[in-house]
């Protein structure tokens, strides 16, 4: 029992992560019709951001963040900029071309921090508060209250503001919305910098938990997209959702199978979406009549 | 054979490389022709069927690690391994593709994707697999005393190696089969109501993807004589898209291009790896958005380019030549609709309809929009299953079978809204009516391939009748997206009655059309029935169905409410009250198609 919670706790601190990087995905997928297989390289770069304020400037590492959001922010809006000819394209050709973003963040984090990554301390002295014997980082705690909070205050902006109903109204139909008056473009290249600012507060959130390194962007891209279908493609609820979900999938196949987690989390995963291809709250179908 | 002569240089070339390369530069040339071979392999999954497949590198590293380890563990020999490799990496590209068979693009590619990284994972952990270190020495391949550890000698395996699993591609990518792969890959609705097998031609995809990734990893283990599991992480998959992707994904050729040139500068580059990653990078990116077909592409981009918009003369339709008029056909039903309904979600779209339509007829379908027209004409040819209710064709029950059985049993259909292979020429398109293989046909390709070319070539005759019946030797080898809607439509029929069909659907086939197409096309349907071919249309052009059609039943709100002779359907009066209605009606029944039609997508 004890091992199970304690395992459990872990799932749900990756699972928020997860569900930030889902969400990221999610919002620029459900805007504009773009998957963007560079999210996770933009995650990558949100944590070497973030980490490299925090540890050489000894700013807070709430600040550190915020600086790195800025900064994935802008390189979203690049991104968006040059790969607009391509929205609601042909899919496959957008896949190659963010693949091909994701290679040149990749390697430009290689030319910046240099190949070797480096390990970042946690930014909360404080030791694990022990409940009923069970050991809670404090850090976990911090890690999900957050996730949670960007999570609100996202939810808040798509709902209650008029940019954010925008937006939604784009993702529904983008030629209605320019029908009402609504900038798409604008609207697009809103939807992208979120996207990227969510990469980065997940990147920075990550970084004390893992070592930051430039190919870590690889594997947490391709669980964040895994959680966001896990969840249904682009819905936003299905995100969290799809996210905690892979995250104690994620945790307890660690725990189980230990070096061979990555092994089970994938092929558990690939039966899943079998089963239900559409995932929790998804799409009403994969192969578009 | 005249044609073939561009060859010989080639070949002679090829085979002379060697005296002029140092050890080092025919080691990279080796390596370059492993990863052509991988790109092949790519190509045809990923640019020919459409399959996002991400796991090419892993079915690659399948092939070389069953190599490694058979003959460094179990003590097999390397051709023997080899064999046996080849069956693995295909067995594990169909496990796969499983996951293609339910879902298609970014959905398959990320399950591609993360199966790619569970076999790196296994790898990199098992023992069996030599974990991190991986494993060395395997043994040099045995050849009648030729050494082949010699970069030299290896290099003449793989090229032989190389130019039959090259000629293979093209034999596939030229041939019915590459048509059909081509057509699934732009619309497999399409496809499969031509008769195409979409799960099996799927699996053939990875089966081809397997094998191609399987003979390069075997190569790379003969070769190289050493696997470690970073030779078939995702840095080198991503490398094998570029090459794909630069070199232009649907040309074979290309592929090639692509992957021996990227395989040459990355080794050249080698120095600065970190700014030549950035440059892949950014040459794909603007490869991407500028030149999206690749360099195989470029040539026809400039001439487009060059040529500018100025078009030519318009193309204009010939005649159409009736067709022979057959005895006419006994006296049996040949599709008998039993109370089926259709439901989605709640929304009724069918509710209990029943019609039988006798042998030799032309039924003419009509009733207001939204009505359930085309969702009767989805449920006979497979697209929906019905919720309640049967279809029995010829008094056997065909309810609920995939459209490329009903296509099979002889019932073809147009679309409302034309769904022609945009990428295939014309000529090509009904091609794909005309070829009624199954897929299993394909193991001629590996067995007996010069009768796949015989095939193919009876096929090109005949298809040139069609052209000439149908008037449309001047647009034969146009893309239909540049020709006039019309002309579109009269393809999109000739290539319905190209599957010699027993049962023809048309949906709303004057749509779009002028008065002197509309009075062809009445022409030639009434022409088609005299050769035998039951045809239902729908159409909401009153003055052909009344002039064309033997009976006529009408839908309103999904059920049948008059059926009868074209003279006395028009002045039943309920028919009178569905078309000019009472208007508190109307708005629900535009609810009703828009909420059908999103249920359906």
């Amino acid at each position: 029992m004890q091992v199970f919670l304690q395992t459990l706790i872990g799932g749900v601190t990756f699972g928020a992560v997860y569900a930030l990087v889902a969400m990221g995905f999610s919002i620029v997928y459900r805007t504009m019709g773009l998957v963007n297989f560079a999210h996770g390289s933009v995650v990558m770069i949100g944590a070497y951001a973030a980490s490299t304020f925090y540890m050489a400037s000894k700013l807070p590492f709430a600040v550190a963040i915020i600086v790195a959001i800025a900064v994935t922010a802008l390189i979203g809006l690049v991104i968006e900029r040059f790969l607009r000819p391509l929205e609601n394209k042909d899919f496959t050709l957008m896949l190659i071309g963010t693949i091909g973003f994701g290679a040149v963040l990749e390697a430009g984090a290689v030319l910046v921090w240099g190949a070797t990554g480096h390990a970042v301390p946690s930014p909360v002295a404080t030791g694990p508060i022990d409940v009923a014997g069970i050991r809670i980082p404090t850090y976990s705690l911090m890690v999900i209250a957050v996730a949670a909070a960007a999570t609100g205050l996202l939810a808040l902006f798509l709902q209650r503001t008029k940019r954010g109903a925008a937006m939604q109204a784009v993702a529904m139909d983008h030629q209605a919305a320019t029908a009402v008056g609504i900038h798409v473009g604008r609207s697009n290249a809103m939807a992208f910098a979120i996207g990227a600012g969510l990469a980065a507060l997940a990147g920075s959130l990550i970084g004390p938990m893992l070592y930051v390194n430039p190919t870590m962007g690889g594997t947490l891209g391709i669980k964040g997209f895994a959680a966001a279908m896990l969840g249904g493609f682009g819905s936003m609820p299905g995100a969290i959702v799809g996210g905690l979900v892979f995250g104690l999938l994620d945790s307890f196949a660690a725990g189980n199978f230990q070096e061979y987690s990555e092994l089970v989390t994938f092929l558990v995963f690939a039966v899943i979406v079998m089963v239900r291809p559409t995932g929790i709250f998804g799409e009403a179908t994969v192969n578009r009549a | 054979m005249k044609r073939l002569m561009w060859l010989v240089p080639v070949v002679v070339a090829a085979w002379l490389l060697p005296y002029g390369l140092g050890g080092y530069a025919i080691h990279v040339v080796d390596v370059a022709i492993i990863f052509a071979i991988l790109a092949v392999g790519l190509g045809l999954t990923m640019g020919v069927a459409g399959q996002i497949n991400l796991a090419q590198v892993a079915f690659f590293g399948v092939g070389a690690y069953t190599v490694a380890i058979l003959t460094t563990q179990a003590g097999l020999g390397f051709w023997t391994a080899s064999v046996l490799a080849l069956l693995a990496a295909v067995v594990f590209g169909v496990l796969v593709g499983i996951p293609a068979l339910r879902m298609q693009s970014h959905y398959l590619g990320i399950v591609t994707l993360g199966l790619a990284l569970a076999f790196t994972n296994w790898v990199t952990n098992a023992h069996i697999a030599g974990r991190a270190e991986g494993i060395s020495d395997i043994p040099v391949p045995p050849m009648f005393g030729i050494d082949l550890s010699s970069g030299y000698l290896f290099y003449y395996v793989e090229l032989i190696v190389f130019a039959v699993a090259l000629a293979f591609a093209l034999l596939v990518t030229r041939s019915p089969l590459g048509r059909r792969l081509r057509a699934m890959r732009d619309d497999d609705l399409a496809a499969g109501s031509l008769g195409a097998e979409i799960p099996l031609l799927r699996m053939t995809a990875f089966v081809l993807s397997g094998l191609y990734g399987g003979l390069a990893g075997i190569l790379y283990a003969g070769l190289i004589r050493f696997v470690a599991p970073e030779s078939f992480n995702i840095a080198n998959m991503f490398l094998l898209l570029a090459m794909v992707i630069i070199g232009g994904r649907s040309s074979i050729l290309g592929c090639v291009v692509g992957a021996v040139a990227l395989a040459l500068v990355r080794e050249a580059l080698l120095d600065a790896s970190g700014f030549a990653q950035l440059g892949y990078g950014l040459v794909v990116v603007l490869v991407v958005v500028f030149a999206p077909k690749g360099l195989a592409g470029l040539p026809e981009q400039i001439r487009s380019l060059l040529r500018g918009r100025g078009s030519g003369s318009r193309a204009q339709l010939g005649p159409f030549q009736p067709y022979d008029t057959a005895p006419r056909a006994t006296e049996e039903d040949v599709l008998q609709i039993r109370d089926v309904t259709m439901r989605f979600k709640g929304l009724v779209a069918l509710d209990d309809v029943s019609l039988t339509v006798p042998a030799g007829q032309i039924r003419g379908i009509v009733g207001p929009n939204g009505s359930g027209k085309t969702t009767l004409f989805n449920v006979v040819s497979g697209f929906y299953s019905p919720s309640q209710g049967s279809v029995l064709l010829r008094g056997r029950e065909v309810t609920g079978l995939a459209p490329y059985r009903l296509a099979q049993r002889r019932v073809a259909r147009t679309f409302q809204n034309l769904r022609l292979f945009e990428d295939l020429s014309v000529r090509e398109n009904l091609l794909l009516g005309l070829d009624r293989t199954r897929t299993w046909w394909i193991w001629r390709y590996p067995s007996v391939p010069w009768k796949v070319l015989g095939y193919e070539r009876a096929l090109r005759r005949r298809v040139e009748d069609l052209i000439g019946r149908f008037g449309l030797a001047e647009v034969a080898d146009a893309e239909p997206r540049s020709l006039p809607y019309g002309i579109q439509r009269r393809i999109e029929l000739a290539r319905a009655m190209a599957m010699s069909p027993t049962l023809l659907l048309l949906d709303e086939p004057a749509a779009g059309l002028n008065g002197e197409e509309v009075r062809q096309l009445a022409e030639i349907v009434r022409s088609i029935r005299d050769s035998g071919v039951t045809v239902i249309i729908i159409e909401h052009n009153m003055g052909l169905v009344m002039s064309l059609c033997d009976q006529v039943t009408v839908l309103s709100n999904g059920k049948v409410i008059a059926d009868g002779r074209p003279a006395e359907v028009a002045v039943h009066p309920d028919v009178v009250a569905a078309y000019l209605g009472d208007s508190m009606s109307a708005p629900t029944e535009a609810t009703a198609e828009a909420a059908a039609e999103e249920a359906a997508r």
